[in-house]
């Protein structure tokens, strides 16, 4: 399973990234995309929405269910990602590249250091998944 | 044997074999999707052939002389009337007009007849009709589930496919709803034209259990594609067939929906005065009903207050079972089923293209006057979504492939 080792993760699978710059990129896991199957409609937060940790950000649905997504890191949203919603395949192909969902400048970078890194995620997967 | 044991199917081990999904659907251990995807299964029904395991929905057979009066009293529809090689859609109804369950009605032989009923219904359909039986002494009620299997075999292609396997008998003929008794590869098999997709050229066939497996393997190889559960959900929602439990059954209320309030259940009740049937006084309410409705005249409805319909989505987002919906900020029901379905894009001649999209559609259970044509909102997580009531949101017929956004 594709995993980005520079990112953190929360249980809900979802990933937060360091940069550009002194923001964060936040986005979700290529194992939460292949468990949705089809994704066929995405809604993203607007650009200047305040958020704390563990809010919800979004909503992803595939053809049979919606489910909320879970921001790991309180902040502002300072960019959205507009090509996803409007070509949601590219989540499968490059679901921690091309396809981040939105950027947030931190109000507690110290958020990230208490969220599961790569390893912790794995490790985290291999239970859920028996 | 324990209730809560998973059931398979006969053809269990080739959806496994093929890597599908699988989940627990009416107690049955059944394919979601195969690799290919919900979107792709859908898109290849419409485009070439879908082959679907089925074989987890309830058959019956009803034999002996007075099989035909037996189903005539127990079902909607005019049994009595159906004749050899052919099959009907009907409705097992209560005495207060609702239904307990949908089911289609085949006749392949003149001395028998095969009820297919809904997986999730099968246990109370069985009692139902048992109830029923006492006062037709020569009745044999015979339930086949295990016995013989059931795959539906739906899309354009599909009859050139079932041409190539024939080694006896014929296909069903001429049109949609004929039955017949044939042998694809060598194995006997009863074949209907029919199905649960709006596919116009469609098929649904019953195999002895044990033969399943080599018949499912062949029509794989002869170029259908796998099909699951998820994309036959999208393929009846697209064509706006009813599924018990969303649009048949009860409602999000608990109450009983009243038979007729689903458009397409005007096909399983006989106009027939012929015969007495269980929810016949019922029934007939209903239709007064719809006759005084179609006249305009909306001064009495009490029997049946709400009807489901068709509905495109004009806004982006996705409508789901238990959205409300509104119209002109007046709350007038909720929707039944919902979802974005895959279509292919045509070009200006009309011709079937590489390209595909998506649209949101949905069916919903709405007050009896709201028509074709009208707006409604609906309202998903506190925004409300425009949408609009059409007939259909897919052709009929010959076209049925092409999908229509009228």
């Amino acid at each position: 399973m594709m995993i980005d080792k520079q990112a953190r993760y929360l249980q809900t699978h979802e990933w937060v990234r360091k940069g550009p710059g002194n923001a964060y990129t936040v986005g979700l896991t290529a194992y939460a995309i292949e468990q949705l199957g089809d994704i066929v409609y995405l809604e993203l937060p607007p650009v200047g929405k305040e958020l704390q940790k563990g809010d919800i950000f979004g909503v992803i649905e595939s053809v049979k269910s919606a489910s909320d997504m879970y921001i790991p890191i309180g902040g502002k949203v300072t960019a959205v990602n507009a090509d996803v919603p409007d070509n949601p395949d590219m989540l499968k192909a490059e679901p921690y590249g091309k396809a981040w969902m939105i950027q947030i400048e931190a109000s507690n970078p110290a958020e990230f250091d208490g969220l599961m890194d790569a390893a912790a995620y794995e490790k985290f997967l291999e239970t859920e998944a028996h | 044997m324990p209730s809560n044991q998973p059931k398979r199917t006969p053809l269990y081990e080739k959806h496994c074999i093929a890597h599908a999904k699988i989940v627990d659907f009416a107690g049955w251990e059944m394919p979601i999707q195969y690799p290919a995807g919900i979107v792709q299964e859908h898109l290849a029904t419409r485009k070439s052939a879908g082959l679907f395991d089925v074989s987890h929905m309830g058959r019956f057979r009803i034999s002996g002389n007075q099989a035909g009066a037996f189903l005539d009293y127990g079902l909607t529809n005019y049994a009595g009337g159906l004749p050899m090689g052919m099959s009907h859609y009907t409705i097992l109804a209560q005495d207060d007009g609702g239904a307990v369950d949908d089911a289609w009605l085949y006749r392949f032989e003149s001395d028998n007849y095969i009820l297919v009923v809904n997986a999730s219904n099968k246990d109370k359909d069985w009692k139902h009709l048992q109830s029923l039986k006492a006062r037709f002494t020569s009745v044999v009620l015979e339930d086949l589930s295990e016995s013989l299997a059931m795959v539906a075999l739906q899309g354009p292609q599909s009859e050139a496919i079932l041409k190539g396997l024939l080694t006896g008998g014929a296909l069903p003929e001429p049109k949609r709803n004929a039955a017949s008794v044939a042998a694809l590869a060598g194995h006997k098999v009863f074949i209907g034209r029919t199905g649960y997709t709006g596919e116009a050229v469609c098929f649904e066939i019953m195999v002895q259990a044990d033969k399943a497996g080599a018949l499912w393997d062949i029509l794989l190889a002869k170029g259908a594609a796998p099909i699951g559960l998820g994309a036959r959900d999208t393929l009846r929602l697209e064509a706006s067939l009813p599924l018990y439990g969303h649009e048949m059954g009860l409602d999000s209320e608990g109450k009983t929906m009243p038979i007729l309030a689903c458009p397409t259940a005007r096909f399983a009740v006989a106009d027939s005065e012929k015969k007495e049937y269980v929810g016949k006084a019922a029934i007939q309410r209903q239709l007064a009903a719809l006759e005084r409705y179609k006249k305009g005249d909306f001064s009495d409805s009490s029997v049946l207050p709400k009807r489901i319909v068709c509905l495109r989505i004009t806004d982006k987002g996705i409508a789901r079972q238990g959205s409300p919906v509104f119209c002109q900020g007046r709350p007038v029901g909720v929707v039944t089923s919902g979802t974005s379905v895959p279509y292919w894009k045509y070009d200006d001649s009309q011709t079937i293209t590489e390209h595909y999209d998506q649209r949101s559609v949905a069916l919903a259970y709405v007050d009896c006057q709201l028509t074709a044509g009208a707006e409604v909102q609906i309202e998903v997580r506190g925004k409300m979504l425009g949408a609009k009531i059409v007939k259909r949101n897919l052709k009929p017929g010959a076209a049925a492939m092409m999908a229509v956004f009228e």
